[in-house]
């Protein structure tokens, strides 16, 4: 063991000497190998540097408070996690009833007497900006008081001491276009204020906030808002308390919370009681829902450890063939090795010596650049991530393991290099000749059982329920086995040769005959290529699908604008007329819905008071399927499936914000129904039906309910205002598009309903450009309301960047591995060139012969990798395929709907063929001096 | 070869005795040349007779002292600078041996060549463990430094000059092999010399003969 | 010139052990129509303090009797002892162990380890036999000091004249306990004067106890030796005996 050590320590010397003889190879592999550990090793700083301990988070979240106090929001007694974030009904929620009253007093009472406490109101309005409307958070608190230290700093400018002053995070200023010294008003608000100074939390530098002192910004602005009619301004109280002592114990936080409370706590936080006194985890246990937090999920790191891997498959494969030419210099000096008693042993450990060396330089070389690059863009990183670190965490034993990696990554790809070295006898290194070289025929081997493995995996895993998973994983064992196959492959290629003019021909024929350089390179190629094309597969052929499932929102070419905040219906008007003035409108249909109850109300969650209208389907055209006592549950699966199919229970695949609106016969022409019945049904002042199952005796009737009068129970219908309406129903071929029933106004005014504007669906005369479009858009942000334009345009793929991003991929790392195996082919080929020159080869021979050599090493690896990418992809869509058919079995549905293609995207595939090999091939060729500086090179 | 001038360099030196001549002669040039006392006496005598060495008296011990002449001294830098006349080369024994051997019945010329290779390696052998000894002396400095660096040059020319005797039998023999190998070629299907040159340099090569020029 | 072949070879001390012994070696390459036969049978013993030439014109066998010597190749029959120990049928791992301890090769040239420095390329087989750096360089450097090389320890080989990697590698092939050098064509890069002293260190070595194998086609080199061991085809046609130089000289001018 100790001699083996000493040889080590030779082997290295002479490795760390060559590397720094050949500085231009070995920079490039440390290079390559550095680079991804620059990157891993600053993530790694990063995230650790972005954990906080738990006094920063405290003191972020609380301040320099014991506890900040806050309504649970629930009424009755509750159990909290640990860390304040969320709390529960004691009991769960299917106990819980909501309707029970909740005490506005509660917090102030909570508060233990004598205690220092500090109110901090937030909530949450749009500002006017001078580019249009900005959702801003809104605070309340002395930001003067000693209790919100950390919370907050302060960064430019002074505190707000009065009225009509504020202060902003950055990212408001940097959004809102305002600086300090800028004034503003919120929407709705004649009130001004003046932004005195820029503060920042700490935790959420990206959060756009307005503070204030107590009392000068919510209530005026909801008082000035309820005043117009528009949603009041919602504050939210909590309290920071101090209490000395000991501070908020765990006791002192299960006692407010039987009174609702839920308590963030600094002593709690940094000293956790443990999970058996947590009634919170031990109830979430008991219902089913306790998963422990135990980091990343395996199938995450599975992922994560694929890519690592690949990404060392990658490097080593495309290090490898400069590992491999190093040793073929040296080949005299691993002869001399051998002539003075050197065995294999230390013939390999020269070479992975080699590895070592430069995987401990770049080691060395990435971390330190890794940690200088964090600590340099600290503050970049911090409003990247969107928090203020914590402080510099160097976790030195985190950070030696990714620069571990780098040692391991130069050692793998120093190994069959190594090993191929120490199989040649020691007479044949000495005088230079090849001897009788075996070709490895174990790898091969290994590789075609990879092969058949992987994919009698994959097959398995389409086949079987394992899905998707179990697909890759074959796809990527197979992916490994033809990696392995490579030099056989390249040697099948060499065949290719005989019918090639001269300069292709010497360049294959020697790119097969020192395949020991040339398989890495194509392997590295391979397999990036086969990703490109496996996700390229998926991809094009999903996307095939998904335009075969594309639902449309509206008739080709018919467009529609929505009010999105319900409570300023008021501004509807002017948007309508900048939707006249900027689009050529052909027909606008307004569209109003039915309000219940006063200005201001939310449909579902608003209070008492606040309501909505619904159809009333006739009990016997519903669907049973939703009706019974227990639901689903109370049939069979064979009748579940016999219902799936009975037309009571089928859906409507559109859907809309109300599906009974008001308006007018225009309406009919924006949703292009040609149904001559509806036009004069409107008309005449009768109501329009698109669902027949909705229709009873020709009528439909609308309920109006109060949100007070939910209820929650299948087959159970709230009780409420029945109105009816005579309905024209429209024939099977016309489509509402979400609607159900269109009412015109005269109907719905002589049934007393209250309707509010809300959309306007038109169609245009040709089409819209794209920068009417944005005209209109910038229109109603200057109206000051949330209005999106949408203008159906058919399937639109989306803008994958992805793709994008993985072919530029493929073909830097085809053009990088063909560049890296062409470099070591001219380095190897001067002694040809020479005799080529001599025997009167003009000089731009060295020039095309390059430029095949890349290209065939490229063609190769491109030719491989499509084949090879394809696989995956196959088994994937088909493992989808199975998933499809089995959900929809599971589901009751037919399978004649099934389709599930698989497609090879031929654009993608042409250019990586093509393209890629081409433009390595001209990029060698262009960068090849045509005559010879290479002899330089082969000193090093 | 001339002792004329070997002695008439001696003498320049200053005057001498005849057997001390001699003495310095044979530690100049080591065994090489054996001069016996007469042969130095007539020699003096020679010279006397041609102005170029005077007899000048007598030392303590009654030996007759020799000097040189002006003209002698003029002769020694004319052959100092005049080569070595090449004109009648010397008649060789080896060289009239093998020409007789070349057709001879009976007579096995490679033997010839052999034995005279053995002898002349042989030779070479010794003069260089002569000239391993003048070397040693020279380098350790306790001998009579420019008597040894003589004798060396003296060595070394008779090293020289058998080596280039060796290589002529080397180059013999070869050329004579391929001379009778057509006439072998025909006697027999497997022809001994040039093939087994070829591949077996092959299989276990010269380093020369595949040494690639690198840089 | 007296008669030479008459001259008596003197035998090594009958107590002393060859260093070397190859007995009836033969090695032939391929087989059948392309059978060529390298060696035919050699016997050959190096005994300590001798060195041995080797001539013979191109492919008659020379540098295959050397590689056979130093165990870089097997032979067909025949055995190579070393030291004792018999060679032929030894591991792999066995023989590169032999070379570590015993036998030290000097080629033509690029004998060194251009990543190394003079002392560092000494001490290689020591260090890959296991001795900590330290060790083996001190005994590198003894090396170099004994062979006059000192000066050029710390020199890489691109610093070094080719004598200079040759004397080098001449330190090497005899660093620490071995004492068979197996030099193939040392001089042959190397001009007259220079290979000269390559030579003369190597005879010192020899002189000093050390046994050698010198491959050489050159007359003037192989005259260094001992004995010269004349090969044709694979076979010794003649061997010169050690000289008695040295009664040669007393014989004569009576010092």
């Amino acid at each position: 063991m100790k001699s083996s050590y000493h040889a080590w320590i030779a082997a290295i010397r002479i490795a760390r000497r060559d590397a720094w003889r050949a500085k231009g190879r070995s920079a490039l592999v440390l290079a390559m190998i550095a680079l991804p550990i620059v990157g891993v090793s600053a993530a790694d700083l990063t995230t650790r540097s972005a954990q906080l301990s738990p006094e920063q988070t405290a003191s972020r979240s609380i301040g320099a408070a014991d506890a900040r106090l806050k309504d649970s929001d629930l009424s009755g007694p509750v159990y909290q996690d640990v860390e304040g974030k969320t709390s529960m009904p004691v009991g769960g929620y299917d106990k819980y009833d909501p309707r029970s009253e909740t005490d506005p007093k509660v917090l102030t009472s909570a508060i233990p007497p004598g205690a220092q406490s500090l109110k901090d109101s937030t909530a949450h309005t749009k500002i006017r900006t001078r580019y249009g409307l900005l959702e801003t958070d809104l605070r309340e608190i002395d930001a003067a008081s000693p209790l919100v230290k950390g919370m907050i700093e302060l960064q430019r400018g002074q505190l707000p001491q009065e009225a009509g002053e504020v202060i902003a995070t950055s990212a408001f200023l940097k959004e809102s276009g305002f600086f300090v010294g800028s004034e503003f008003r919120a929407r709705g608000s004649d009130a001004w204020y003046r932004i005195v100074g820029a503060y920042e939390l700490p935790s959420d530098l990206n959060k756009s906030e307005v503070l204030a002192p107590p009392g000068t910004l919510l209530a005026p602005l909801d008082k000035a808002f309820q005043a117009a009619g528009v949603p009041g301004v919602v504050a939210t109280d909590t309290y920071l308390v101090k209490v000395g002592g000991d501070g908020f114990t765990w006791n002192m936080v299960k006692a407010l919370n039987t009174k609702s409370v839920q308590v963030v706590s600094r002593a709690v936080l940094l000293d956790p009681p443990a999970e058996s006194d947590v009634p919170y985890i031990a109830q979430q246990k008991e219902l089913g829902y306790y998963n422990p937090d135990n980091g990343l999920p395996t199938t995450e790191l599975a992922v994560l450890a694929t890519v690592v891997g690949l990404a060392m498959l990658e490097i080593c494969l495309l290090a490898g063939p400069a590992f491999a030419v190093g040793a073929r210099r040296s080949r005299r000096q691993l002869g001399l090795v051998g002539a003075n008693g050197g065995d294999r042993r230390h013939i390999r450990a020269i070479v992975l010596s080699g590895g070592l060396v430069i995987g401990a330089a770049a080691a060395v070389t990435g971390t330190v650049l890794g940690v200088a690059l964090t600590l340099g863009l600290r503050s970049t990183l911090e409003e990247y991530l969107g928090a203020r670190f914590g402080g510099f965490t160097f976790r030195p034993l985190e950070i030696f393991s990714i620069a571990l990696l780098a040692v391991v990554t130069g050692l793998l790809a120093a190994i069959a290099p190594a090993v191929t070295a120490s199989r040649q006898t020691v007479l044949a290194s000495l005088t230079g000749r090849r001897g009788t070289r075996r070709a490895n025929r174990v790898l091969p081997v290994i590789g075609l059982l990879a092969l058949a493995a992987g994919a009698a995996i994959a097959l398995y895993g389409t086949a079987s329920r394992m899905g998707s998973t179990v697909v890759a994983g074959g796809s990527a064992i197979a992916e490994l086995g033809i990696v392995a196959l490579t030099p056989v492959l390249v040697g099948l290629f060499g065949r290719l040769g005989r019918w090639l003019p001269l300069s292709p021909r010497l360049a294959l024929r020697d790119a097969v005959r020192n395949r020991g350089r040339t398989a890495p390179a194509v392997a590295a190629v391979l397999a990036a290529v086969a990703g490109t094309v496996a996700v390229a597969t998926y991809q094009h052929s999903a996307e095939i699908q998904a335009r075969h499932e594309y639902i449309a929102d509206l008739p080709d070419g018919a467009g529609v604008v929505t009010i999105h905040e319900l409570g300023r219906s008021k501004d509807m008007p002017a948007v309508r007329e900048a939707l006249a003035q900027e689009l050529p409108l052909a027909v606008r249909a307004d569209v109003d819905h039915i309000s219940y109850g006063k200005p201001g109300c939310e449909r579902f969650t608003g209070p008492e008071g606040c309501g909505r209208a619904e159809i009333m389907r006739p009990k016997e055209q519903r669907c049973p399927l939703y009706e019974a006592k227990d639901g689903m549950d109370s049939f069979s699966d064979a009748e579940k499936k016999a219902l799936r199919k009975d037309p009571r229970c089928t859906y409507n695949r559109h859907s809309a914000q109300f599906n009974v609106v008001v308006a007018d016969e225009k309406l009919m022409a924006a949703l292009a129904v040609t149904d001559p019945g509806a036009v004069s049904a409107l008309k005449e002042g009768k109501g329009v039906s698109f669902d027949k199952r909705n229709v009873k005796d020709g009528k439909v009737t609308v309920r109006l309910i109060d949100n007070k009068d939910e209820v929650y129970e299948p087959g159970v219908d709230p009780k409420g205002e029945d109105k009816v309406f005579p309905v024209h129903q429209t024939p099977d071929t016309a489509e509402g598009y979400g609607l159900e029933l269109v009412l015109p106004p005269t109907a719905a005014k002589s049934a007393g309903l209250t309707t509010l504007p809300f959309a306007s669906y038109f169609t245009l005369d040709g089409t819209a450009t794209s920068r009417q479009k944005q005209r209109v858009a910038a229109r109603i942000d200057q109206i000051g309301v949330e209005a999106p334009v949408t203008i159906e345009a058919g399937y639109q793929a989306g803008a994958d960047i992805t793709m994008l991003a993985l072919t530029i991929f493929a073909g830097l790392v085809t053009i990088g591995a063909a560049g890296i195996a062409t470099g070591l082919a001219q380095a190897d080929a001067e002694a040809d060139l020479k005799t080529l020159a001599a025997v009167g080869a003009p000089p731009r021979v060295r020039r095309t012969l390059s430029g095949f050599q890349c290209g065939v090493v490229a063609l190769m690896g491109v030719v491989l990798g499509s084949a090879a990418g394809i696989l995956p992809a196959v088994g994937l869509r088909l493992v989808q395929r199975r998933e499809t058919e089995h959900l929809m079995q599971m589901a009751g549905d037919a399978n004649d709907k099934l389709y599930v293609p698989i497609a090879v995207p031929w654009e993608t595939l042409g250019g990586l063929l093509i393209v890629v090999p081409l433009g390595a091939a001209l990029l060698a060729a262009l960068v090849t001096k045509s005559s010879g500086a290479m002899a330089r090179r082969e000193a090093g | 070869m001339s002792i004329r001038h070997g002695l008439l360099a001696l003498l320049e030196r200053g005057p001498r005795y005849g057997s001390q001549l001699r003495t310095e002669f044979e530690s100049r040039t080591g065994s090489t040349w054996p001069l016996n006392v007469g042969q130095v006496y007539t020699t003096l005598a020679r010279l006397e007779r041609d102005g170029l060495v005077a007899p000048g008296g007598e030392d303590s011990a009654g030996h007759t002292l020799y000097a040189i002449t002006d003209s002698g001294r003029a002769e020694l830098h004319q052959w100092y600078e005049r080569p070595v006349d090449r004109t009648n080369p010397p008649r060789d024994e080896l060289s009239i041996k093998l020409a007789m051997a070349v057709g001879a019945p009976g007579v096995d010329i490679r033997a010839v060549i052999q034995a005279q290779r053995h002898a002349t390696i042989r030779a070479m052998q010794d003069y260089t463990r002569l000239k391993a000894q003048a070397l040693a002396a020279i380098e350790s400095g306790r001998s009579r430094e420019r008597d040894d660096v003589a004798w060396l040059l003296v060595l070394e020319q008779l090293i020289f000059q058998t080596e280039a005797e060796a290589r002529w039998l080397d180059h013999s023999e070869s050329r004579l092999v391929r001379l009778s190998l057509p006439a072998d070629r025909r006697a027999e299907p497997e022809p001994p010399q040039a093939d087994t040159d070829a591949p077996a340099a092959a299989a276990a090569p010269e380093p020369r003969a595949f040494r690639t020029p690198r840089g | 010139m007296s008669d030479q072949q008459s001259a008596p070879h003197i035998p090594p001390a009958p107590s002393a052990r060859p260093v070397l012994q190859l007995t009836q070696l033969v090695r032939t390459h391929g087989s059948g129509a392309t059978e060529v036969h390298a060696l035919r049978g050699i016997d050959l013993s190096v005994y300590p303090g001798e060195l041995v030439a080797v001539m013979g014109p191109s492919g008659s066998g020379k540098s295959t009797l050397l590689t056979l010597a130093g165990g870089l190749d097997t032979p067909t029959s025949g055995h190579v002892i070393v030291e004792g120990t018999d060679i032929t049928t030894a591991s792999r791992r066995q023989l590169a162990a032999l070379r570590r301890r015993s036998i030290g090769y000097v080629f033509q040239d690029y004998n060194l380890i251009p990543a190394l420095t003079a002392a560092e390329n000494v001490a290689l087989p020591r260090e890959l036999d296991g001795v900590s750096a330290r060790k083996a360089r001190a005994s590198a450097l003894a090396a170099l000091e004994e062979m006059g090389l000192g000066q050029l320890a710390d020199r890489f080989p691109d610093e070094m004249s080719g004598g200079q990697q040759q004397r080098v590698a001449i330190a090497r092939a005899l660093v620490g306990d071995r004492r068979l050098v197996l030099a193939d064509e040392p001089t042959g890069a190397l001009d007259s004067e220079t290979g000269e002293s390559v030579l003369a260190l190597l005879r010192s070595r020899c002189d000093a106890g050390a046994a050698g194998i010198l491959v050489t086609h050159e007359p003037r080199f192989a005259a260094w030796a001992d004995r010269v061991v004349f090969l044709r085809d694979g076979s010794v046609v003649d061997e010169t005996l050690r000289s008695q130089a040295d009664s040669l000289l007393s014989g004569q001018a009576g010092r």
